[in-house]
């Protein structure tokens, strides 16, 4: 990660500086920083109803019955972090169904029990790495918001994208969990 | 179709909410102390989150506004030309790990320009539905709980996402 972003910010500012100046450059930085002051709020208000929602959930005795009926599910791919199946079943299970933004707590709920057995806790573990690789492989079955966008435009079949947009996905999650498999050793 | 699947994942979260407060009264828990509660669990994690969101927000947008991707789009065209990718979906491929808000944008332009059922557009509703924002996603996890080594993540990341890049291509255009 270290070497891509300043990799990023190096090639970047040197360019803005020689094309565009110091000011564009300083704009860029300033206005880049400010966007994740947004993001993060708006992240907050999803984050918190749904930590609010598992508090509820916690007090009123559920989530250990929860949590054993979801960590059968992804507990195969996931053999050295039982802590962790639950919400990672959770969170695929959310990405599958489109929720987008809305199924980012999930995945930091999972990050965090991933956490948990972290012998070296500012590196990744291998569970980590192979569950952000397959998150970010897209799990959403249906793309809801490219068909309505092609409907928007007036296509003559928007849902078209469906099944080619599985197979492309299929496609880089088994990649991605092949590779994981791998560097796993 | 995908109405239905739409109308469910809307619907999902306030139905779990309606059920956890009426198992949670019907167990007599005071369901509005344990919501504050558990939402301040929250709130170390967000505060966690945001100079990470800040470093790689920063990184992209100074990497866009320099104009870098579009001298790399235009090296790079004649190259996949010859592999069977339209040069228009460069942007797109090359923008998609680093902005989901811009790369929906390309895909919206495309659609405006080509119309929505030419083969550019179709393939760029394929590539834009069967991908990811990387970066975004990498920063915000592993910000989240203080980790900086990121390890084989986003190279594997990076890596499945090209198969899934070409497999979308040939996909769009046997399926045309």
């Amino acid at each position: 990660m270290a070497i891509i972003w300043s990799a990023m910010l190096i090639s970047g500012l040197l360019t803005l500086l020689l094309r565009f100046g110091g000011d564009a450059a300083m704009d860029a930085l300033l206005l880049g920083a400010a966007e994740a002051v947004t993001l993060s709020l708006e992240l907050a208000g999803a984050y918190l109803v749904f930590m609010g929602l598992t508090g509820i959930v916690k007090r009123a005795g559920l989530m250990e019955q929860l949590t054993k009926k979801l960590s059968r599910v992804t507990g195969a791919l996931f053999p050295n972090a039982p802590q962790a199946a639950a919400s990672i079943t959770m969170t695929f299970a959310a990405n599958m169904l489109g929720m987008g933004n809305a199924a980012t707590p999930f995945g930091l709920a999972a990050m965090q029990d991933l956490q948990k057995n972290n012998p070296d806790p500012r590196t990744a573990t291998n569970e980590m790495c192979t569950f952000l690789a397959i998150n970010s492989s897209c799990l959403q079955i249906i793309p809801t918001g490219l068909i309505a966008l092609r409907q928007a435009a007036g296509s003559a079949s928007p849902a078209a994208i469906v099944l080619p947009c599985l197979a492309a996905s299929a496609a880089s999650t088994i990649v991605a969990v092949m590779l994981c498999k791998i560097l796993s050793r | 179709m995908q109405n239905l699947v739409a109308l469910i994942s809307g619907a999902i979260l306030p139905v779990l909410f309606i059920l956890a407060l009426a198992y949670g009264l019907f167990r007599r828990v005071n369901v509005y102390d344990a919501f504050t509660e558990g939402a301040a669990e929250g709130l170390p994690v967000l505060l966690r989150v945001l100079p990470y969101l800040a470093g790689m927000l920063m990184a992209i947008r100074v990497l866009r506004e320099s104009g870098l991707l579009n001298a790399l789009t235009n090296l790079s065209a004649p190259l996949l030309s010859g592999v069977g990718i339209d040069a228009n979906l460069l942007p797109l491929i090359l923008l998609r790990p680093l902005s989901g808000s811009g790369s929906m944008a390309i895909v919206k332009e495309l659609m405006s320009t080509f119309g929505a059922d030419s083969l550019v557009s179709y393939t760029a509703g394929i590539l834009m539905g069967s991908s990811e924002t990387i970066f975004y996603e990498a920063a915000l996890y592993f910000g989240s709980i203080g980790i900086t080594k990121t390890r084989y993540t986003i190279p594997v990341a990076l890596i499945s996402s090209l198969v899934g890049v070409i497999a979308g291509v040939l996909v769009a255009n046997l399926t045309y």
